[in-house]
């Protein structure tokens, strides 16, 4: 292999020291999750990975912050006495640009190392499949979540550095940070459970454009339709009970936090609302364990 | 750790359905380097698999290192390596970076990772090209990988599923090398499945023969490869050379039979087999033929005939 000659005692030679066993501590379970964890999320965003990997979560994250950026700027050079859009529903003004970020890279979390078989040599390792599928989830939503409080962020100190009151903004801006949440929690299921069945990256983000963008453009319009044609407002509330996007939005209707729907989400449906947006979660999340569950005894 | 064996089953089974992959297995695995041999769909990979926890049994009992594989699974898979038969390797890592991950994975901390990964991807033969993306590797390149983070975390045991499947010869002298190594030098013990019963000859203590989930037969590699008392003679010339050798030797009271370039004689009547009698006869023969003697070596036996006997057997 190697032309040197092994004479010893030369200076600069390379002494190969043999097979070195390894007697240093080792982390325990969570550990090691903990680890999967902070790496998903890196890599959710292209980080720890190929460069080209890191323009498509940066892109989106740039142009979900532009505007941002903008409604700073105005407020704070015109002295507005409120910014011109709401912290929740600026999140839901850029609904497609979040769920483009949860379906582009959803795949990166879910896919890969089931398409490269890689899933064999973690579940081969301490870590159970389960808690595998359940570490996966977190990362994508933190990632998700991030991609959202950003931007919350930036125009929250546009909104300090304007003067604004300051109880008022941070009281709206809790509400946005916990229907974000609850946004991330639902995207991730959904996104990581379409890419954990369609190993295919192309089928997997097509998958999720579906789910939650063609999905979600759909309830609206029949939403709209039911509100205009109809006489009743059960159906266009009742219709937004079938996408993740109409749910954080009617929850955030009703908790008055400054996002119009067709109809306002208001008694019975409120509940209603947090039961269904809890019980996707569930079921998503379900849905991944056991999917791994059954990786794992392949 | 001394006498108590690596790895122990009591009547390992396990059925998919209709389909009996391992069926009442009972063996033992000790230290040093294990054959596990048999054809495609004999139940090797099943058996690494329910070992490493992956699968559960239908029936039956085994432990690995000391553990029970039904309650313990995390426990074994903090202690063993598995290198998988097929492809397993995300194209664009690279070896580097996915050694160190899944040393983190198996619980070392980062920097602890970091110095195991460099040690190990040494051991196995990855130079500089560690550091590019795995999905330009050779199929030597990628089984060394796969190896590479099978031994990632120091583990006690290593499970090779087909190491050396699709490596040309030069590649697999190699690799076989490198797990007799990993057996004698490293001081782990290694299970180790081929289909080719040679290649285990070569490198392993112990070899199990499965064939259709049944245990066909467990003992030292020394025990298949016993003398069978029988003799190999070759001659310089052509078959006429060795056919009159044959001749000659039949008529002095020997069994002889052409092998290739060389006539087997079996074991001879006591009377000659003392004091190396046999060997003074059959050098006169050649002397007074006037034949070159090229080779006059014992007959051993070979892993197939065992296998060729057993698979009559069953």
């Amino acid at each position: 292999m190697s032309d040197l000659s092994p004479d010893a005692g030369r200076p600069g030679v390379i002494h190969d020291l043999g097979y070195r066993h390894f007697d240093g501590a080792r982390e325990g379970t969570p550990a090691i999750a903990r680890t999967l964890f902070v790496t998903g999320l890196r890599h959710a965003y292209g980080l720890g990975r190929s460069g080209k990997s890191k323009v498509m979560p940066f892109v989106l994250l740039a142009m979900s912050l532009l505007p941002a950026t903008i409604v700073v700027g105005v407020v704070v050079l015109t002295g507005l006495g409120e910014l011109p859009v709401s912290y929740a529903d600026y999140t839901n003004q850029t609904q497609l640009l979040v769920s483009l970020f949860a379906a582009a890279q959803a795949p990166v979390l879910f896919s890969r190392d089931l398409r490269h078989r890689s899933i064999v040599l973690y579940l081969a390792r301490p870590l159970p499949a389960p808690l595998f599928a359940v570490v996966r989830w977190a990362s994508l939503t933190l990632a998700i979540f991030l991609f959202t409080a950003i931007p919350t962020v930036v125009l929250f100190a546009g909104a300090m550095l304007a003067g604004l009151d300051k109880s008022d903004q941070t009281t709206a801006v809790l509400k946005a940070v916990v229907l974000q949440a609850l946004l991330a929690l639902m995207l991730a299921g959904v996104s990581g459970l379409i890419s954990s069945v369609s190993l295919r990256r192309g089928f997997a983000v097509v998958g999720s454009v579906m789910a939650l963008i063609v999905l979600t453009g759909i309830v609206t319009v029949l939403q709209n339709i039911a509100y205009y044609e109809g006489d009743s407002e059960t159906v266009p509330v009742a219709l937004g009970l079938f996408s993740p996007w109409s749910l954080v939005n009617g929850l955030a209707n009703a908790w008055d936090a400054g996002v119009d729907t067709p109809v306002p989400v208001d008694g019975a449906w409120v509940p209603a609302y947090a039961i269904v947006a809890v019980l996707l979660v569930a079921a998503c999340l379900l849905g991944l364990v056991a999917r791994f569950r059954k990786v794992g005894s392949r | 750790m001394g006498l108590a064996p690596v790895i122990s089953t009591a009547g390992l089974t396990k059925h998919y359905g209709t389909v009996h992959a391992l069926t009442d297995l009972t063996v033992e695995v000790g230290d040093g380097v294990t054959g596990l041999v048999g054809a495609n769909g004999a139940g090797k990979s099943t058996l690494i698999k329910v070992l490493l926890g992956l699968l559960e049994p239908t029936g039956g009992h085994a432990s690995v290192l000391g553990h029970d594989i039904e309650h313990e699974g995390q426990e074994i898979r903090r202690l063993v390596g598995y290198m998988p038969e097929h492809d397993c390797l995300p194209p664009d890592v690279s070896a580097s970076d996915f050694v160190v991950h899944m040393a983190r994975m198996s619980g070392l901390g980062a920097s602890a990772a970091r110095e195991r990964a460099a040690d190990v991807l040494r051991h196995v033969g990855l130079d500089e090209e560690r550091y590019r993306p795995m999905g330009g590797y050779s199929t030597g390149m990628k089984q060394r990988a796969k190896l590479a983070q099978a031994l990632a975390h120091d583990p006690r045991l290593v499970f090779l599923d087909e190491p050396t499947n699709g490596l040309d010869p030069a590649a697999r002298t190699d690799m076989l090398n490198l797990v007799r190594r990993i057996g004698t030098e490293f001081g782990i013990a290694a299970l180790v499945t081929s289909h080719l019963l040679g290649e285990l000859e070569q490198v392993s203590d112990h070899v199990i023969v499965l064939d259709g989930g049944h245990l066909l037969r467990s003992s030292a590699t020394g025990d298949f490869l016993q003398r069978t008392g029988g003799l190999l003679v070759e001659v310089v010339g052509t078959e006429t050379e060795r056919d009159r050798l044959g001749e000659a030797l039949a008529q002095r009271g020997l069994t002889c039979r052409p092998r290739g370039t060389m006539v087997a004689i079996d074991p001879p009547p006591p009377e000659l087999a003392e004091g190396g009698a046999v060997h003074d006869l059959i050098r006169d023969v050649a002397a007074d033929l006037g034949l070159g003697l090229m080779r006059l070596q014992p007959d051993r036996r070979h892993l197939e005939d065992v296998f060729l006997e057993g698979g009559t057997r069953v």
